[in-house]
């Protein structure tokens, strides 16, 4: 059974969300910090919850591109990586980036926060400078 | 912060039954100007704030920020306090209006202020919350006042992991993300109004 492919357009406050079904690729880029962050991340984690179901052998690469996000969305992104850490414990090949400008201390230090709770998922953190 | 402040203000006579004399019109406004830059006041709102001035406040603050050429790590420290102590006014402010059920819309009442002094950013909100709020409220400040850069962290990640509270509404986490981000401890007040409810200010400085 083919999935729609999921999409989000990035909004103000909201980030963009990129989920290839077919391509076994999810990125979200841009920052985050809507006043109720189930409204952007619920749905987002319903579909991967979905796509966690049937992605068998295949590799899942996930890639965090984000800039700022509110608390309330750093909860929202935590328990997306744990279900990530959980999929990947029962035995699904994850990768996950997180990509952080060199000078920004704060998403670098996040990405780390977010790295020592994951024992399964194969997690990068790479130092990305922004394009000119 | 208006009241008793610059000549139009102080001198009764200056006023009139509708409020500023017309003739007093430039006086008045300019003494409040002036006590707000004297204050070192980048911006100061007071009334009711949505989601959608949050996201305004918070560009003009980037962009003036950034036109200063300030460390993009302090940009991010004072834009992430700014949004954290607006939301939580959108969140817990006693003062609200309310939309229709089918219009989700929610205007809540509050103040926020940012400036510089001493060579810091400092980002100051006030609100009223209901007396029922303030010990608990009261209680969770003083617990971070009370941790250094170590603990805050590791309380951060502690309550990250944490199942959300129903009650709560993310307001732990949001504020250890705003003690994380200061440079000295945070500062707070309650200004009790009535038997019902205080006025509560909080100071950050980065």
């Amino acid at each position: 059974m083919a999935m729609e492919n999921f999409k989000i357009a990035a909004t103000e406050r909201s980030p963009e969300v990129n989920f290839d079904f077919d391509g076994c690729r999810l990125s979200l880029r841009g920052e985050s910090y809507p006043e109720d962050a189930s409204t952007v991340f619920g749905p987002l984690f319903s579909a991967l919850e979905r796509f966690l179901a049937t992605i068998g052998e295949r590799e899942f690469v996930v890639e965090f591109d984000l800039t700022y996000f509110n608390s309330s969305s750093a909860k929202a992104l935590m328990n997306m990586l744990k279900l990530l850490d959980h999929a990947a414990r029962d035995g699904a090949r994850i990768s996950v980036s997180w990509l952080f400008a060199p000078d920004d201390d704060t998403m670098k230090e996040f990405g780390e926060d977010f790295s020592e709770d994951l024992e399964h998922v194969a997690f990068n953190l790479v130092a990305v400078e922004p394009a000119a | 912060m208006v009241q008793g402040v610059g000549e139009g203000a102080t001198n009764g006579s200056n006023r009139t039954e509708r409020g500023v004399d017309s003739v007093m019109l430039a006086k008045y406004y300019r003494a409040f100007k002036h006590d707000l830059d004297r204050r070192g006041i980048i911006f100061s709102f007071s009334g009711y704030l949505s989601e959608g001035i949050l996201y305004s406040l918070g560009e003009a603050l980037r962009q003036k920020m950034t036109l200063e050429e300030t460390n993009v790590n302090t940009v991010k420290k004072v834009f992430s306090v700014f949004v954290e102590q607006a939301q939580n006014i959108i969140r817990y402010s006693a003062e609200k209006v309310a939309g229709e059920s089918d219009h989700p819309i929610e205007l809540s009442s509050g103040m926020v202020t940012i400036g510089t002094e001493n060579d810091r950013f400092f980002i100051v909100c006030g609100n009223v919350v209901r007396a029922a709020d303030e010990p608990k409220l009261r209680q969770r400040l003083e617990l971070l006042r009370g941790m250094d850069k170590d603990a805050i962290k590791a309380y951060y990640k502690e309550q990250l992991r944490e199942e959300p509270d129903e009650h709560s509404r993310g307001a732990t986490i949001g504020l250890i993300e705003i003690a994380r981000r200061a440079s000295i401890p945070i500062e707070f007040d309650f200004d009790p109004i009535d038997g019902e409810s205080f006025f509560f200010c909080m100071k950050v400085c980065i």
